[in-house]
């Protein structure tokens, strides 16, 4: 099996994964196209490892995904070219984005126009929450186990005013206890 | 704040999440909340600035750093955002053994609900805080529910979204 260079592979990251807009998924797939299907640098089982481990890593599941895909191709220095690659250059448009929002929020229009992107930022909150939830809902036993650990972590935070890292460790632990029927691809 | 906390208490909510936007409450809890060290316009400036752009969703955690701790913050953030991403190499290693436990993999399943809940619960003073909206809170309940239904069933990038809802708050004030 082919193995790229360095200096490929740091490309590949940095132009998918800055050019490709709607989060994690499409980034990863546009991937699968690169490193599977166009350059044969992975397997599919390679790819397949990477995509299910990163869905189970702490933290953004792609940024896992582009190191281990990095790693699986060319160890530790791989997995250093995929999680920067595919981060830093959007990490210094972001920082560019937030100085440009602090230059003008003084100016009535720009302040206006910031008001609204401000309230679509909820929307965007809610939609990242029925997305999370939307793959354990789909039977019965799946709403009875998911509504009271999405509402006892709501309570716990909003009405009970505990911090989120006990709530987050406290559903692992009754993860643990209770398992949950897995849903059949 | 030094830069050693901020990378460990950003590190701490990225640790702790399973998607980009899970690890907003612990971000909110530390330095809105404990640390004072953030708005909650800010927090939600961030949530714009890191998704007006493409990369991941998570990007928002670097403009966070920026607020707090200037350039070198957001390369704090940078760093906190992309250190959980290399725990995947040892945990491949071990895949074959663990990561099919079904044990393991609904305990992970119960922190992703978790973590809903706790999107939820931080949703809610942005959501006071949007519909202070200078143009009219009706305008930002519009423009909360549009967001919501158009990222939830469309395939449309979000970028576009965030345009829209620029173009829709400065329309208000212009006709206002």
């Amino acid at each position: 099996m082919p193995r790229p260079t360095l200096r490929q592979l740091t490309w590949v990251f940095f132009r998918v994964g800055n050019s490709t807009f709607g989060g994690g998924l499409p980034t990863m797939a546009a991937l699968q196209r690169e490193f599977v299907e166009r350059e044969k640098w992975l397997t599919p089982e390679d790819y397949g490892l990477a995509f299910s481990l990163a869905r189970i890593t702490p933290g953004t599941n792609v940024i896992a995904f582009c190191a281990a895909t990095g790693a699986q191709m060319l160890g530790f220095a791989g997995a250093l070219a995929g999680a920067l690659g595919e981060t830093a250059p959007s990490a210094i448009l972001a920082v560019l984005i937030t100085q440009g929002y602090e230059t003008w929020r003084s100016n009535p229009l720009v302040l206006a126009a910031i008001a609204g992107t401000i309230a679509a930022v909820v929307g965007m909150m809610w939609s990242s929450i029925a997305l999370l939830v939307k793959p354990y809902i789909h039977s019965s036993q799946g709403i009875v186990r998911a509504v009271p650990i999405v509402l006892g972590a709501f309570l716990a935070l909003y009405t009970f005013h505990l911090t989120p890292l006990p709530i987050v460790g406290l559903a692992a632990l009754l993860g643990l206890l209770w398992p949950d029927a897995e849903r059949k691809k | 704040m030094n830069l050693l906390l901020l990378y460990l208490l950003l590190a701490k909510a990225v640790f702790t999440s399973f998607s980009g936007m899970a690890s907003l409450p612990m971000v909110r809890e530390d330095f809105v909340v404990k640390h004072q060290v953030l708005t909650d316009r800010q927090l939600s400036t961030a949530v714009v600035a890191g998704r007006t752009g493409p990369g991941p969703n998570g990007l928002y955690i670097v403009s966070v750093g920026y607020f707090v701790g200037g350039l070198p913050g957001a390369f704090v953030g940078l760093i906190a955002l992309i250190t959980p991403a290399f725990l995947i190499i040892p945990l491949m290693k071990f895949a074959a053994r663990y990561a099919n436990v079904p044990r393991i993999r609904s305990a992970i399943r119960a922190v992703v609900l978790a973590s809903a809940g706790l999107l939820m619960a931080a949703s809610i003073p942005l959501a006071h805080d949007a519909l202070a909206n200078p143009s009219g809170s009706a305008l930002a309940a519009v423009i909360m529910i549009v967001t919501f239904v158009v990222l939830t069933f469309s395939s449309v990038a979000s970028w576009w979204v965030i345009l829209g809802a620029a173009g829709l708050g400065l329309a208000a004030k212009l006709i206002a």
